[in-house]
């Protein structure tokens, strides 16, 4: 590190001490092209989404959203229980990714001797690489079936008096979907993780050891509180992906409109129905409504994004008065 | 490194070669026409059966890719294939979506309903209303009292019975629905016919690989998938009642069967059902089905999908009976040679 200060590499630091060269021209512009491409692409997007579901936003109107009904025969539609399926999978995935994940980080960074922790580390991010279809197909064939036979008929007699987890199994289900998406989302959050865990200042955690905490101790009092912006930025991240995922989900979560108390119950999410029906779709009104099922997926896509911004803010400020 | 980089160069400079080696090798045609097709997973097995013979007979090098009839439909109303197979006929709204486009009926199979009851030694005999009050959740285990009483000898178990439906857009989920709203008029009016429909119960699966896949690890199990696949997968298949009481399996004596209940001529845009036919058909299977291929009028390929949809529905019907595909009858034949005609460059 040499003594740069923050000023001097913020934006415009370098450009207005010297005389701007041909080469720096070619590439502001290309940065700014890339940029402003980008929110093009977007707005364009969000505005072709919105224009096409257009016809079912009027048809049906804001009702669409708390409407448990999906029946294209009779052009009757509506999202409440694909929204259900949505915030209820994504939400169970990522309290169960958050803690296995934060694990695995500390023991990446701060447990695990540099020798087996790089192998750890990879195979972890290998995680991530496996198409999303693959984990789909894997869990048809192998993890849904040991659920029902296993996994869900335990939860069941364990704690059965719980009415989300009674009544009858199913090899796809709201269960089965939320489990795949943690598989899916543990490799992001435990990398991003592992990104924090590793800036934390050793001179902050070494002082919390020098005083006689134990390792433990240091990590939760002083290591974590300081990456706690962090995680709950990267949680968010992993909410959003979780929100997003279409096709695992729709080969595991049982594709019905249903809102069920039990998670053993077959479901569907916003990602899962545009994924499976939109080809074919039998009427006009049905692909104006699948868009509206997109759009609303972008809202709640958006609300997660400014949700985590907030956040972090917060975070900050507090940080910044302590 | 830089020997690394020259290995990578030295493989893919080797990869070429090779590959430019087997173009090479390969009898250029003269009459090299690419035709290329996608929908219907049902039709595959048949259009497969087609292509070598579409290949000696005319040179055409047809390609196809089973992405289901949805998918098919989707893919020719953008003009990204030559022609779409689809099990279901087009609704009003993708045929002004088509833009100019003709179905016609080019082969006749029939759904199938698969079980799965480990053990049972006996062929499980249902009627129509009986699977409708299974799908709609009204019979709930296979030793219901409905069930019992059409399975006379057979030992049926107290399982809980899992009701299986394809979550995709389907063609035999569209022949399934059309004989449960012909035979139960609740079904009728409250789910209705469609590729797709709002389940009132069960478990969805994408395909029909996803749907036999639940089947075969769930015992208790019962879904419809095409015969082709049940007979290819070994899935045991129920004998289902006709109209005229008898019970009848979904072989090609049924089939037959079941489209000899036709009227003497074709009208209309093609669509054709033939589920829950008539009495006086002791052998019909109820529910056969025709599926169509989709082609729009205009194409530059005009005189090439003539001349291929007349060779299918002609000579390519000889290759159906051995892969349960009944060849097609006489007046759906002459519907589809009027509608041949239709096609023009």
């Amino acid at each position: 590190m040499t003594s740069t200060t923050p000023e001097e590499l913020s934006a415009g630091g370098y450009a207005s001490r010297r005389r701007m060269r041909p080469g720096d021209i070619v590439f502001q512009g290309v940065a700014f092209l890339a940029a402003a491409g980008v929110t093009v692409l977007l707005g364009l997007l969000a505005y072709k989404v919105v224009a096409q579901a257009w016809p079912a936003i009027r048809h049906f109107g804001v009702s669409f959203v708390w409407t448990n009904a999906w029946n294209p025969n009779n052009d009757v539609f509506g999202a409440a229980s694909f929204i259900f399926g949505t915030v209820v999978t994504s939400f169970i995935a990522l309290l169960i990714a958050t803690p296995i994940s934060i694990a695995i980080a500390l023991f990446l960074t701060e447990i695990a001797p540099r020798r087996i922790a790089a192998p750890i580390a990879t195979v972890v991010e290998l995680l991530a690489a496996i198409p999303s279809v693959v984990l789909g197909l894997w869990g048809i064939l192998v993890f849904g079936p040991w659920m029902n036979d296993h996994l869900e008929p335990g939860l069941k007699s364990a704690f059965g008096f719980l009415p989300i987890l009674s009544g009858p199994t199913y090899q796809a289900g709201i269960l089965p979907a939320a489990l795949i998406l943690t598989i899916m989302i543990v490799p992001i959050i435990s990398a991003l993780c592992r990104e924090l865990f590793s800036r934390i200042p050793r001179d902050l955690t070494d002082g919390s050891l020098a005083l006689g905490s134990t390792k433990w101790e240091a990590i939760r009092r002083v290591g974590l509180p300081y990456a706690a912006p962090g995680i709950s930025a990267v949680m968010l991240l992993g909410l959003g992906r979780a929100f997003g995922e279409a096709i695992a989900v729709a080969q595991v979560i049982g594709g019905q409109v249903a809102i069920s108390r039990s998670l053993f119950h077959p479901g569907d999410t916003l990602g899962a129905r545009i994924a499976l029906q939109y080809q074919g779709a039998t009427t006009g009104l049905e692909t104006n409504s699948l868009l509206y099922l997109g759009a609303i997926l972008m809202v709640i896509s958006l609300v997660t994004n400014v949700a985590a911004q907030g956040i972090v803010s917060r975070f900050e400020k507090a940080r910044r008065l302590h | 490194m830089k020997r690394a980089l020259a290995l990578v160069a030295l493989a893919g400079l080797l990869a070429v070669a090779a590959v430019a080696g087997r173009a090479n090798a390969s009898p250029a045609r003269a009459a090299g026409v690419n035709i290329s097709g996608a929908g219907s997973t049902f039709v595959f097995p048949l259009v497969s059966a087609w292509i070598p013979q579409l290949g000696s007979a005319y040179g055409y090098n047809v390609s196809y890719s089973p992405v289901g009839s949805g998918a098919g439909i989707a893919a020719v109303t953008a003009r990204t294939v030559d022609f779409g197979a689809s099990d279901a006929p087009l609704s009003p709204d993708q045929f002004t979506a088509c833009n100019g486009c003709i179905q016609l009926p080019w082969a006749l199979s029939a759904t199938s309903i698969a079980y799965n009851l480990p053990g049972l030694n006996c062929v499980v005999r249902l009627t129509g209303d009986v699977l409708a009050r299974i799908y709609l959740g009204q019979i709930t285990t296979w030793d219901d009292g409905a069930i019992k009483a059409l399975n006379g000898s057979c030992n049926l178990p107290s399982t809980k019975i899992t009701p299986v439906y394809r979550s995709d857009n389907s063609g035999t989920s569209y022949n399934f629905t059309d004989f449960l709203s012909a035979v139960n008029p609740s079904w009728k009016s409250k789910i209705g016919v469609g590729v797709n429909a709002q389940w009132p119960t069960g478990v969805g699966a994408k395909g029909s690989s996803g749907v036999a896949g639940v089947v075969t690890k769930t015992p208790g199990a019962i879904c419809y998938v095409d015969v082709a696949y049940a007979l290819n997968n070994k899935l045991r298949t129920a004998w289902i009642k006709n109209a005229s009481g008898k019970y009848a399996s979904p072989g090609l004596r049924g089939i037959a069967a079941a489209a000899a209940t036709l009227p003497a001529k074709i009208t209309g845009n093609g669509a054709i059902s033939i589920v829950n036919p008539p009495k006086g058909n002791p052998l019909a299977y109820p529910i056969s089905t025709f599926t169509y291929v989709i082609v729009p009028i205009k194409s530059s390929k005009a005189a090439d999908l003539r001349k291929l949809i007349y060779w299918a529905i002609t000579a390519g019907q000889q290759s159906g009976p051995k892969l349960r595909f009944q060849p097609l009858p006489k007046q759906v034949q002459a519907f589809d040679f009027k509608q041949i005609k239709l096609i023009t460059g």
